[in-house]
């Protein structure tokens, strides 16, 4: 494919498309020093590698992609050329803006086809599983293509088209984290990584929807695999944890029993005291004071 | 209908069933809770976590299957993984979480005391191999390492103590589990002064000492109605898991010994007296007054082939482990006995018996270019049970065995329990009920309730489903691969320290 750079506000094409930052295919033949020095950027970067190799440094991490990779830097997220510039070889690439940046929450804009719910999963999923590069990721490119493709010839619908070619390039890349940093073998390592997230937000209203992405499984087969390895369903576990944890807080007398409740992500303390006392035949309360 | 229940804290997850007295399985479950490993070489469990997991799958088993087929509960038997310590503060509450018996944060302080007079006078006194897993080492580690922790501590307990406290209120501990503290002398029965000096704790510091049928109180009012239990449901401390499996087994006289498989794994036999070895080899843990459960443990059992089905399975599904783990057997059992000569040292985790070398690690041997991958899969499963046969061997210096009784996930692969056979020359029992353990402790309570007037006769009730005989010609072969296995393990002790260092600093 041949070379090309659109750039908002300077190529027509991306008039129409506030969101679309950059697009590109670049063949860099020499090195030039300090051309990929630290930075952050706020939107969201996509590079696949057509030829060459290069040596990147991507949020504290050192990273060799050769082609067919491909590598994902988040809003906020540090990067830079291992060696401060940019490698010989020939890369495709695009920057998408988001709405909005908190941790862990990016809110894509209105030009984004993708449910809300979907949304924070892909988010979650993307900052959770914190792999920067995804190996062999031919399909990428195809997608990459196809929206230059419209891009450049403006048929009928192409508005449409682009905008949700680069959602789906969101959801391929989500699925592929999950798959990767899973490698879909070992379900006790998978289950503690999630259990490590879960814990780390407990306050969050987890659905078994966002627990299934993060290890990159179907719903049902999620809930199958939990519920054989673990005993409970997916919910039921949380609860365990939620409880679990509670019990500690509970033993320490300085906080109150509502802060509990919503620390360890029950909706109100009359959640929390109904649920606890149905587990542990105690009411928080009597749990506290008992020896 | 009555009906005994048994509750079963084991390594991953806490098994609870139901007996009728016959010993049936009326009704079964599990809940599984998470290890932690915040640091290498530490391992640990959420005792609160702990706790409510087994509540709640207690609960459930009570309320969705027992009382629909109403069944009354006579008794609840506890038992447990040995080795855990959990410290718990004035008012009760645990400080951090339980530390578990794969923990090995104590290396440094169980060397020193293996290698001191005084290491081996608390060997020989509490029949707890000195090792990072007892208790009384890393109550020594906290006390050099965690001084915080240490002087807050108002009580070191294992999980089972902390679990029967919050149900009756009492903190207690029977003298089978309390024999694998490093702690109990286990010809006196009583807290060992000297380990507890080392270890810097007073006897007051511990749980109260009970027999295995001891009952350390009622279950709380609360728990009574939450779990829909009659006041006098009786509450017995009972025992070790690892007893358990040895009475479960039905492996009660001197001439048997029970082979236990499953990510770890031990080789144990029973007896009226303790085992002697100067080389500090076995463990020697009291099940009743005058019972000893004596034998070795391995640390790469089952956990070793999973590891190999996870790099080299052929995975089409995704996370069907044991699907890949069938397919890898039914291949591995077209490569001859033997292997064709390739050798497996299974050291993944370092060993414990009998070579008792933390820094061991894991190799092929004897590769020739007509090896395939298929002689690596049975070599894999050889070298487990090499090991394992390893432990028996020297067992078989004190002991006459005569015949194997196998139990855990791993060893009752019908696969495996044949090569045992072959391996160990000898006829392999292989029980009805999977989960020995548990039936072990139903088998506790059985006689508690006088249904069997003593052990002998409580084990002799267990049947067997098919006995394996040993294939004469396979064991030619095997002894003599063994012996190169043998010689392996020792010869490489200089290379073990070096590559073991190497992946120390390296890593």
């Amino acid at each position: 494919m041949n070379q090309f750079f659109l750039h908002h506000g300077v190529s027509k094409e991306l008039e129409a498309f506030g969101h679309i930052h950059e697009m590109g295919i670049r063949k860099n033949t020499s090195i030039q020093l300090n051309s990929l020095c630290p930075t952050t950027t706020d939107d969201i970067r996509i590079y696949y590698i057509l030829d060459g190799k290069f040596e990147w440094f991507i949020n504290g991490r050192d990273h060799i992609l050769f082609p067919g990779d491909l590598a994902v830097i988040l809003p906020g997220q540090p990067f830079a050329g291992s060696r401060g510039f940019v490698d010989i070889g020939t890369l495709c690439w695009i920057c998408i803006g988001v709405k909005q940046v908190d941790s862990r929450k990016m809110v894509l804009g209105d030009w984004s086809g993708l449910s809300e719910s979907d949304s924070i999963t892909i988010s979650k999923v993307l900052h959770l599983n914190n792999i920067a590069v995804l190996s062999k990721v031919k399909e990428a490119f195809g997608i990459l293509q196809a929206i230059k493709d419209e891009l450049c010839q403006q048929e009928i619908g192409y508005g449409t088209r682009v905008n949700h070619l680069i959602d789906d390039l969101l959801i391929f890349i989500a699925r592929q984290s999950s798959h990767q940093t899973n490698l879909r073998r070992d379900f006790p390592e998978t289950f503690t990584k999630l259990e490590e997230a879960l814990r780390q937000n407990l306050s969050h209203q987890w659905t078994v929807e966002e627990m299934a992405a993060l290890i990159g499984l179907g719903t049902t087969a999620f809930s199958e695999k939990v519920k054989n390895y673990t005993g409970f369903s997916p919910l039921n576990y949380l609860i365990n944890i939620r409880i679990s944890e509670a019990i500690k807080l509970l033993k320490k007398q300085e906080i109150n029993v509502t802060e509990i409740a919503l620390e360890t992500g029950f909706y109100s303390s009359q959640h929390f005291s109904t649920t606890f006392k149905k587990l542990t035949g105690y009411t928080p309360v009597e749990f506290r004071k008992k020896k | 209908m009555e009906c005994v229940i048994t509750v079963e804290l084991g390594t991953n997850a806490v098994r609870i069933f139901a007996f009728d007295l016959n010993g049936n399985v009326v009704a079964s479950a599990k809940g599984s809770y998470p290890t932690f490993h915040v640091q290498p070489d530490h391992s640990e469990q959420d005792p609160e976590q702990i706790f409510i997991t087994m509540l709640y799958v207690l609960k459930n088993l009570i309320t969705e299957k027992l009382q629909p087929q109403k069944y009354a509960v006579q008794s609840i038997c506890f038992i447990a993984s040995m080795h855990s310590l959990l410290t718990i503060d004035k008012q009760g509450a645990p400080i951090g979480n339980a530390i578990t018996w794969a923990d090995n944060r104590g290396k440094r302080e169980a060397q020193e005391l293996k290698d001191s007079d005084l290491g081996k006078a608390l060997y020989h006194a509490t029949g707890t191999p000195l090792h990072p897993m007892s208790p009384l080492v890393k109550i020594a580690w906290l006390k050099n390492n965690d001084k915080e922790r240490f002087t807050q501590a108002s009580k070191f307990l294992s999980i089972k103590s902390y679990i029967l406290q919050q149900l009756t209120g009492e903190y207690v501990i029977d003298f089978s589990l309390a024999s694998a503290t490093g702690l109990l002398n286990i010809h006196t029965v009583q807290w060992e002064a000297d380990a507890l000096a080392f270890a810097g704790i007073r006897p007051a510091q511990l749980p109260e000492l009970m027999s295995v049928f001891g009952v350390p109180g009622k279950l709380r009012k609360e728990y009574q109605k939450l779990l829909g239990l009659r006041a006098n449901t009786k509450v017995m401390v009972g025992s070790s898991d690892g007893c358990m499996a040895t009475l479960g087994a039905g492996a009660w006289r001197e001439d048997k010994a029970t082979v236990t498989i499953e990510d770890s794994g031990a080789v144990r036999v029973v007896g009226r007296q303790v085992l002697h070895d100067d080389r500090q080899r076995f463990f020697n843990y009291l099940l009743a007054e005058d019972y000893y459960i004596s034998g070795g443990p391995t640390n790469n059992g089952g956990v070793v082939f999973e590891w190999f089905a996870k790099q080299f399975g052929d995975f089409s599904a995704p996370f069907d482990t044991e699907q890949i783990m069938e397919n890898l057997i039914h291949e591995a059992a077209h490569v001859r006995p033997g292997s064709d000569g390739l050798l497996f040292l299974p050291y993944l985790l370092g060993e414990r018996a009998p070579i008792w070398n933390a820094n061991a690690r894991g190799s092929y041997f004897g590769l020739n270019i007509k090896h395939e991958r298929q002689h690596f899969i049975r070599a894999t499963i050889e070298g487990i049970l090499y090991e394992v046969y390893s432990i028996g061997k020297i067992l078989q210096e004190h002991r006459t065995i005569k015949s194997l009784s196998v139990n855990g996930s791993f060893a009752t692969i019908p696969f495996c329990a044949q090569l045992m056979a072959d391996i160990f020359n000898k006829p392999v029992n292989m029980v009805t009920n999977s989960n020995s353990a548990s039936r072990g402790a139903f088998l506790l309570s059985a006689i508690d309730m006088g249904l069997y007037p003593n052990f002998e006769e409580a084990a002799g009730s267990t049947a067997y489903r098919e006995t394996l005989q040993p294939r004469e010609h396979d064991h030619a072969t095997y002894g003599q691969y063994f012996q190169v296995f043998e010689r392996l393990s020792v010869k490489l002790k200089e290379e073990f320290e070096v590559i073991a260092e190497l992946q120390r600093v390296r890593r």
